[in-house]
């Protein structure tokens, strides 16, 4: 069994090694795209996972978002949930939000938002929004009469960026109003722009706690949610559950669980034309190879007859051919891996541009060995049948062929 | 060595039936070079292809060795080709892809013979009928003759007990057909190689040491050449 499988090797090296270089050539570049277009759809789709995972966590919600439960509009008693949050082991920090719908007016245009009233130094070591500020300056614990706003509510300079009613390009500096729904109407000034891609982020307008209870003329010890960062490594579901443990009656949700619930839908469909697009390109790959096997074993009809003549056997004949299929595959295979670690690396440069943020694709470990098996599979049997079909003519048939 | 008994071959061409053998029975002996002649459609290569194992009799038995070869499978049958028989064709029927030696050498691979071992025997054969200085050419850099006798090596590297040729000598001038009919009786008489060998020409029967005469698929003549 040993010897046959050499013999074959032997034939099918010297076959392709000594057969027509521009069939070589044109085959294994149409197999380097047929696993290119496998794993490229699908890295994409990563890609924008990604980028939906990051802004969720980095701009959003942190690692855990607490809101309030079932039918309640606040977290009540939130400084004492704060310390039993920041003190569950895995918690890095939780930062308290209290959003409240406003009317921002500027230079004659106004436009419907959310406020959303933040402690800065507990936002900071939770979100990354600090970093994002494109004009100005971000908040800072106790300041009052001060705004930042998100790109998308003060406009660009150029307003054919802009993705939606603006205030009409407001930079830090400007002077905003502010229109709250129990009545107090404020003047803010504007102490930074934020852009940070992030469609969530970049809508919103924020203010300290302190200004919000000037507002309320009151203590606020309630919020709309509770963000929360975990440390680095941690598994999110542990804490949950801690968190739970720990007495929280309010509702728990995992980054994950956001995800599922924004982009469930939209990843179930992305998985469906990824597996459209995997299938139509292996049925190519499984053609192509066909074709070029069944061409070859067609043209070697008399080759074959007169080896099976002189004595070898069909299945060393019919291995040669697979082994010649393998051997196209895995140089298929490593051009298309090279291609697509190409392309990779050129859009990690030059990224797709989405409204919420650039994506890069990002190749999974997983998808790049299912699809090279599945590549594998499928030329083994697209060699094997030409080669089968053709290795159990009659000898005589053949070589008169 | 080979024992043919009431052999016939027949062929379904659409509605139109074809014996190609009627009723062939012969003897040959080991060291035998015999010719088997006649004219185109007489049946000769049709009784080669029987004797050779490459086709199955319709009727009648052939003994090879000793061995009944009617029982042998599909599988058997080649093995036995492998080991026991060699052939040389008309058109060369070297492998293109491959080298002289290893057009050589392959059914030596093929029998599990040890690279050091198969390379050596491949050598000296090549070295026999003057192809030493070709071993890496590929056929298409190789004349018709010189083709002809690297096939011819092929078939005797592993020395087997009889070598069957059909028409050899078909497709190559007069002067390569004279080597190649040189070496076929240089391999006779030196190696006592049982040789079969299918022939038109008329020119060829001072080769041979016994002439075999077909017509219409059956035998018409059996005996040394006049």
């Amino acid at each position: 069994m040993l010897t046959d499988l050499r013999v074959s090797f032997f034939l099918a090296s010297r076959g392709i090694l000594r057969g027509s270089r521009g069939s070589l050539y044109l085959t294994v570049l149409i197999i380097a795209m047929v696993f290119t277009n496998m794993i490229f759809m699908p890295s994409i789709i990563l890609g924008f996972i990604k980028v939906a995972e990051d802004q969720i966590i980095t701009y959003q919600t942190g690692n855990i978002i607490i809101s309030p439960h079932g039918d309640e509009r606040f977290i009540e008693d939130v400084s004492s949930l704060l310390e039993k949050v920041n003190r569950i082991p895995g918690v890095l920090r939780a930062s308290a939000h209290y959003g409240t719908g406003v009317t921002l007016r500027y230079k004659g245009n106004s436009i419907g938002s959310t406020v959303v009233a933040i402690n800065p130094d507990d936002e900071r070591l939770v979100t990354d929004v600090y970093q994002k500020m494109s004009d100005g300056d971000y908040l800072a614990d106790g300041e009052n009469d001060e705004i930042i706003i998100g790109i998308h509510t003060s406009g660009h300079k150029d307003p054919s960026l802009d993705m939606g009613v603006t205030l009409g390009y407001v930079k830090a500096g400007d002077e905003v109003i502010v229109e709250y729904t129990n009545g107090v109407s404020k003047a803010y000034h504007v102490k930074g722009i934020i852009e940070t891609g992030s469609f969530y982020a970049d809508q919103g307008a924020y203010i300290t706690w302190d200004e919000l209870e000037s507002v309320f003329d009151r203590k606020v010890d309630y919020a709309t949610e509770l963000i929360i960062k975990t440390h680095p490594g941690t598994y999110e579901p542990e804490v949950k559950t801690m968190l739970y443990r720990f007495g929280i009656r309010e509702k728990v949700q995992t980054w994950q669980d956001i995800l599922e619930e924004a982009m469930g839908r939209a990843v179930q469909n992305f998985s469906m034309l990824n597996s459209i697009t995997v299938v139509v390109s292996l049925i190519i790959a499984i053609v192509v190879l066909f074709i070029v096997i069944m061409i070859k074993t067609l043209n070697s009809r008399r080759q074959i007859g007169v080896l099976k003549a002189i004595g070898v056997d069909k299945n060393i004949i019919i291995h040669n051919y697979v082994f010649q299929v393998l051997i196209l595959t895995t140089l298929g295979v490593i051009v298309g891996t090279a291609l697509v670690e190409s392309m990779v690396a050129i859009l990690t440069v030059y990224p797709f541009q989405f409204p919420d943020g650039e994506v890069t694709p990002v190749v999974a470990t997983s998808d790049l060995v299912n699809n090279t098996i599945m590549l594998y599979v499928a030329s083994f049997v697209a060699g094997y049948i030409p080669a089968w079909q053709v290795a159990n003519e009659d000898i005589l048939t053949a070589m008169r062929s | 060595m080979i024992t043919a008994e009431n052999l016939s071959r027949v062929y379904e061409m659409g509605k139109v039936t074809v014996h190609a053998l009627r009723g062939v029975s012969l003897t040959i002996q080991k060291g035998e070079f015999v010719g088997i002649m006649g004219a185109s459609g007489s049946g000769k290569s049709t009784l080669l292809h029987l004797l050779g194992l490459l086709d199955k009799p319709t009727e009648g038995r052939i003994i090879l060795g000793g061995i009944d070869v009617k029982d042998l499978t599909d599988r058997q049958r080649t093995r036995f080709r492998l080991k026991r028989l060699g052939y040389v064709f008309q058109d060369y029927a070297l492998v293109p892809e491959l080298t002289v030696e290893e057009n050589v050498f392959l059914t030596s691979m093929v029998r599990g013979t040890p690279k050091e071992e198969y390379l050596v025997q491949s050598h000296q054969i090549l070295d026999r009928i003057g192809l030493s200085d070709r071993l890496s050419h590929k056929h298409n850099e190789l004349s018709g003759g010189q083709q002809q006798r690297v096939a011819i090596a092929r078939a005797m590297v592993n020395k087997p007990e009889i070598l069957f040729a059909d028409e050899p000598c078909a497709n190559l001038d007069s002067e390569s057909s004279r080597n190649v009919l040189d070496l076929f009786k240089q391999i006779n008489q030196e190696m006592a190689q049982t040789i079969v060998m299918v022939s038109h020409e008329d020119w060829h029967k001072r080769y041979f040491n016994r002439i075999i005469t077909l017509r219409d698929g059956e035998i018409i003549s059996d005996g040394p050449p006049s």
